[in-house]
């Protein structure tokens, strides 16, 4: 869940930094504006994060930032506290990195969505196949016993109907399982637009 | 007709409520609808705007102005808030215009717009081209997003059609026509049961359709009213044909 709202939030938050930090924000201003909202779950990391700085509790921005890495889910946001991290410490140009790392980003972001719009073409299909075959075959195996009356136990010997229906029931649930499986990609592939 | 309808489901008294609260639940889903079309046009409308006003703002115009101008002419619900808001902002100051002009949106593209363009004016940094920037890459997500509804709008209707509709009267069907219970067949347990599965089937097939679109919570309120369409449907199938 954390990974998805990183991936959600953090192309955002990188046109805000490059327009913040562009404009003659510093570091730690930039931060607190990110932290100050509507950035999700990134917000709630660096607003924990200025809370602590400013407490003293801390032992500083680059540690921060350190633990922030070990954090973070996803591998942009990983790479933008990096960024960070290495303008901490080493005083690079992060206006410029954040540029590249924005487009870069972009360009992954439309390639997920593509990929998850092809994904998701079978999801119809393998949903139909599993949630129509299933209760046929079960229909067909819950009806037999009345069906066929005295021939079914002529083929099969002594039919439980108790058994039947547990049958019926299990292979049911099976296919709800199944279906909700399937229809799981559908949340764990999501590019987070 | 209707307690007459109502009467052949009296075996089935959770299909009966889940009905209830299907319908109350309705009411409840169509203003996400609503709300989401409204936001849309304004979010599709947003990277035009914003283009503009770097266009205007190049020409050597305050970025104040430059909004007034374009609020006269942009059209539908964004051009409509904008000059509403504009109007409004001659009693207060112009960054408390554009923060109720964002909320008034209720979008959150146009909240960071807002957001980045009021720090922009507070920095002095350079307007035109932070307003290109963002137009472009707002223009990308929402060509991205619009991508994403058109493509798999048809997949996500083709699964709730199928699996809450088509499914139900298919086994109703079967079940009807093998195994009538005006001819004796002991069918009602087995009727309950496979009513439960095409409620629960139907409740999948609307959460994942309606996570295909991004859109979850929206679609949870249309949920009790699918789960008892298919539950009903299967039940009523099985009387209709098989008596």
């Amino acid at each position: 869940m954390r990974k998805l709202d990183e991936q959600r939030e953090i192309l955002y938050v990188i046109r805000t930094l490059d327009v913040l930090l562009s404009s003659g924000v510093g570091l730690e201003a930039a931060i607190h504006t990110v932290g100050s909202g509507g950035y999700g779950i990134i917000s709630e990391d660096f607003s924990a994060m200025m809370k602590r700085l400013r407490k003293g509790s801390s032992r500083g921005l680059a540690p921060e930032l350190k633990t922030l890495i070990k954090k973070a889910e996803s591998e942009g946001y990983r790479r933008l506290l990096n960024t960070m991290y290495s303008n901490v410490t080493q005083n690079t140009d992060i206006v410029e990195t954040l540029r590249k790392q924005g487009v870069r980003m972009e360009n992954e972001r439309t390639e997920a969505v593509k990929k998850y719009i092809e994904e998701l073409g079978a999801v119809p299909e393998t949903l139909l196949s599993i949630g129509m075959i299933g209760p046929i075959i079960l229909a067909i195996v819950g009806l037999v016993p009345q069906i066929l009356g005295d021939g079914a136990e002529a083929i099969v010997g002594a039919i439980d109907q108790g058994m039947i229906n547990s049958v019926v029931q299990g292979g049911l649930v099976i296919t709800l399982i199944g279906m909700m499986m399937i229809g799981l990609k559908a949340h764990t592939k999501d590019p987070g637009l | 007709m209707l307690f007459g309808l109502l009467e052949t489901f009296n075996n089935s008294p959770l299909l009966l409520y889940i009905s209830v609260i299907g319908i109350a639940c309705a009411a409840g889903g169509i203003p996400p609808m609503m709300e989401r079309k409204r936001r849309r046009s304004i979010e599709n409308a947003l990277p035009g705007l914003l283009e503009s006003l770097s266009d205007t703002v190049g020409a050597g115009r305050g970025i104040q102005e430059a909004m007034m101008e374009q609020s006269r002419n942009v059209q539908g619900p964004l051009g409509a808030l904008l000059t509403e808001t504009l109007e409004e902002s001659h009693s207060s100051s112009f960054e408390a215009a554009l923060s109720a002009f964002a909320a008034k949106t209720r979008s959150s593209q146009v909240q960071r717009v807002m957001v980045l363009i009021e720090t922009a004016i507070e920095q002095d940094a350079p307007l035109q081209q932070i307003l290109a920037d963002l137009a472009m890459d707002y223009e990308r997500l929402n060509d991205l997003m619009n991508q994403r509804e058109e493509e798999l709008l048809g997949r996500g209707l083709l699964i709730v059609l199928f699996v809450s509709v088509g499914l139900p009267v298919l086994i109703a069907f079967i079940v009807g026509l093998f195994a009538p219970s005006s001819s004796g067949f002991q069918i009602d347990s087995f009727n309950q049961t496979f009513s439960l599965f095409f409620g629960a089937a139907s409740a999948i097939a609307l959460g994942v359709s309606g996570r295909m679109l991004g859109r979850f919570k929206d679609a949870l309120w249309w949920m009790p009213l699918w789960i008892a369409l298919s539950m009903g449907l299967y039940l009523g199938a099985v009387v209709m044909i098989g008596g």
